[in-house]
C-alpha cells in the first residue's frame, strides 16, 4: 500500500509536475508574447534587450533600485526568501541524491544544516509575509485569496520537508504530503500569483525599454 | 579443585573466544566507519533476520567481488568499503552510492522494506 503510494507520486506525479511546469511555462510564455504582439505591437517595437538587462541587473540587485532603498526590511527579506527558496530544492543533497540514482547526474550540494537553516528562514520569511498582509492596513487591502493561496503552495513545501527530514510526526506520511505539496509547487509555477517567476520579466524589459528608451529615464 | 579450575578455564575460553565470534556475527547496524563523520543517522540492519525475512538464500545478491556484463560475480563477503571508496576519482561507484543503490533498487523491485531516506536513518 505505502510502496504504491510512493511509487505513484515520486514516479508519474513527479513527471507530471515537472511536465506542466516546462511545457506550461513555455505555453504562457509563448502564448503571452503573441497576445502582446497583436494588440501591442507599437509598444514592442521599441523592445530592445540592452534596455531589459540593464533594468534587470539593477533590480536583482538588494538596494539597486530606489524601490527596494524605500524599505529595508522588505527588501532584505524579499531577497533572502526568494534565494532560500530557489537554491535550497535544487542544491539540497537529499534531492540530488535522487537526480543521481534515478538519472545518473548531480551537482554540488549544501551540507544539510545549511540547507535546514535555508528551510527555516523560507518559513520565517513566510510568517513575516502573512503577518504582513493581515496587519498592514494597504496590503491587507490589495490582498485577496489567490495571496493566500500562492503563500500556502510555496510554503507546503518547505514545511513538510522540514518536519520529514526532522522525522517529526509519521515519517512515511510526511515525505509523501512533502512530495505531493512539492509537485503542486511546480504545477502553479507557470499559472496565477506564482507565474511572477516566469513572466515577471517581460514587464521589466516593457517598462525599461519605455522609461530609458522613450523617456531616457531610468526605471530603477 | 581440579575440576573447578577445569571449569573455570572452560568458562574463560566461552568469554575469550566464542561470545566475541557471535558479537561479530551478529550486525544489527549499517555505520560504516569510511564515512569517518556521519551526516545521517546509522542504519539498523539485522543481517541475518533481515535475509531470512526477504527469503534471500544466497549471498550474491549483496556480496561479489565485481561485474561481468552487467551481473555481479560472486565473491566472498568483505567490507564494502574494500573495494568501494567514498569518494572515488574515476567512474566507479562511490560508497553511498553503493549502499543506496543495492537497497533501494531491490526494495523497490520487492515492493517491500524502506524506500524513502528517513525509513532507513531512523533517528
Ligand atoms: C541484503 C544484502 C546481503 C545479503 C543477502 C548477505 N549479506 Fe552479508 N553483509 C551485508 C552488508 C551490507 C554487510 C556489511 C558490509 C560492511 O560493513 O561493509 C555484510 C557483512 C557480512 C559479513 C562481515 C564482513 C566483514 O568483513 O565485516 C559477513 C561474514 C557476511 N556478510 C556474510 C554473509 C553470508 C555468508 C551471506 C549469504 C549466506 C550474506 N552475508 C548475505 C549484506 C548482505
Ligand atoms: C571485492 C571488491 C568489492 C566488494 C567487497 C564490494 N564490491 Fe560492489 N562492486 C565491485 C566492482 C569491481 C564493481 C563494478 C565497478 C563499479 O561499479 O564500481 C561493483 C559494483 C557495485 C555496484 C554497482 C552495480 C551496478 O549495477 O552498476 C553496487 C551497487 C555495489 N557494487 C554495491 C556494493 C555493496 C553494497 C557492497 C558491500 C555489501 C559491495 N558492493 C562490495 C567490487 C566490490
Ligand atoms: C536482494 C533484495 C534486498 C536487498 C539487496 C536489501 N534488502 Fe532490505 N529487504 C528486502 C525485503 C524483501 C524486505 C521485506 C521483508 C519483509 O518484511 O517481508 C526488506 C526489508 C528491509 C528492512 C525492514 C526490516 C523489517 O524487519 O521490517 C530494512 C530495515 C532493510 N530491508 C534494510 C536493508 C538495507 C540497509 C539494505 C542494504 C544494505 C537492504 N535492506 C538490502 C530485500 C532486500
Ligand atoms: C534502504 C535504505 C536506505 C535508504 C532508503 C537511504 N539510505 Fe542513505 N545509506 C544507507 C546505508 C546502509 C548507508 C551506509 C550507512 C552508514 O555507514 O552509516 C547509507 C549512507 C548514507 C550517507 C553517507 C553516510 C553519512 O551518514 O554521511 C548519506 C549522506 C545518506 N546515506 C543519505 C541518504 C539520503 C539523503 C537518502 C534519501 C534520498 C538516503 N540516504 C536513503 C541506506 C539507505
Ligand atoms: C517533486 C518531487 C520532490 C521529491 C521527490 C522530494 C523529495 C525530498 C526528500 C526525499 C527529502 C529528504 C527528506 C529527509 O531527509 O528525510 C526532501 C527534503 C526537502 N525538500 Fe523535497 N522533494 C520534492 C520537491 C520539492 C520542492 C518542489 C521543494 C521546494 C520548493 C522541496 C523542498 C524540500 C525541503 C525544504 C526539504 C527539507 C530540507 C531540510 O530541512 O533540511 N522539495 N525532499
Amino acid at each position: 500500500m505505502y510502496h504504491s503510494i510512493y511509487d505513484l507520486v515520486t514516479g508519474p506525479l513527479t513527471w507530471l509536475g515537472f511536465g506542466v511546469l516546462v511545457l506550461g511555462g513555455l505555453f504562457r510564455m509563448v502564448s503571452l508574447y503573441s497576445l502582446a504582439k497583436k494588440k501591442d505591437a507599437s509598444s514592442i517595437a521599441y523592445n530592445k534587450a540592452k534596455y531589459g538587462i540593464r533594468s534587470i541587473l539593477h533590480w536583482i540587485t538588494p538596494f539597486g533600485t530606489l524601490g527596494w532603498k524605500e524599505n529595508p526590511v522588505i527588501t532584505v527579506v524579499t531577497f533572502v526568501f526568494h534565494i532560500c527558496l530557489l537554491a535550497t530544492p535544487i542544491f539540497l543533497g537529499a534531492h540530488i541524491d535522487l537526480w543521481d540514482l534515478n538519472f545518473g547526474v548531480s551537482w554540488p550540494a549544501l551540507p544539510d544544516h545549511v540547507a535546514d537553516i535555508m528551510t527555516v528562514l523560507v518559513i520565517a520569511a513566510g510568517c513575516f509575509f502573512a503577518y504582513r498582509r493581515v496587519v498592514d492596513k494597504t496590503v491587507a487591502f490589495v490582498t485577496t485569496w489567490k495571496d493566500w493561496f500562492a503563500l500556502c503552495v510555496t510554503m507546503g513545501p518547505f514545511i513538510t520537508g522540514f518536519l520529514a527530514y526532522h522525522q517529526i510526526f509519521n515519517y512515511q506520511f510526511m515525505i509523501v504530503l512533502h512530495v505531493i505539496t512539492g509537485i503542486a509547487w511546480l504545477l502553479f509555477i507557470p499559472f496565477g500569483r506564482l507565474s511572477h517567476a516566469i513572466l515577471g520579466w517581460y514587464s521589466r524589459v516593457y517598462i525599461a525599454s519605455e522609461f530609458q528608451g522613450v523617456r531616457h529615464a531610468k526605471d530603477w | 579443585m581440579k575440576k573447578c579450575i577445569t571449569l573455570m578455564l572452560a568458562l574463560a575460553a566461552v568469554v575469550v573466544f566464542i561470545l566475541p565470534a557471535f558479537c561479530q556475527e551478529d550486525i544489527t547496524e549499517i555505520k560504516d566507519p569510511a564515512f569517518q563523520t556521519l551526516k545521517r543517522p546509522a542504519v539498523p540492519f539485522m543481517h541475518d533476520e533481515h535475509n531470512e525475512k526477504a527469503g534471500l538464500d544466497g549471498c550474491l545478491p549483496c556480496h561479489h567481488e565485481g561485474m561481468e556484463n552487467g551481473e555481479f560475480v560472486e565473491g566472498d563477503p568483505a567490507k564494502c568499503a574494500d573495494c568501494h571508496e567514498v569518494a572515488p576519482t574515476d567512474d566507479s561507484t562511490d560508497l553511498k552510492t553503493a549502499y543506496h543503490q543495492q537497497c533501494i533498487q531491490c526494495h523497490e523491485d520487492a515492493a517491500k522494506g524502506p524506500v524513502a531516506c528517513g525509513e532507513c536513518h531512523v533517528k
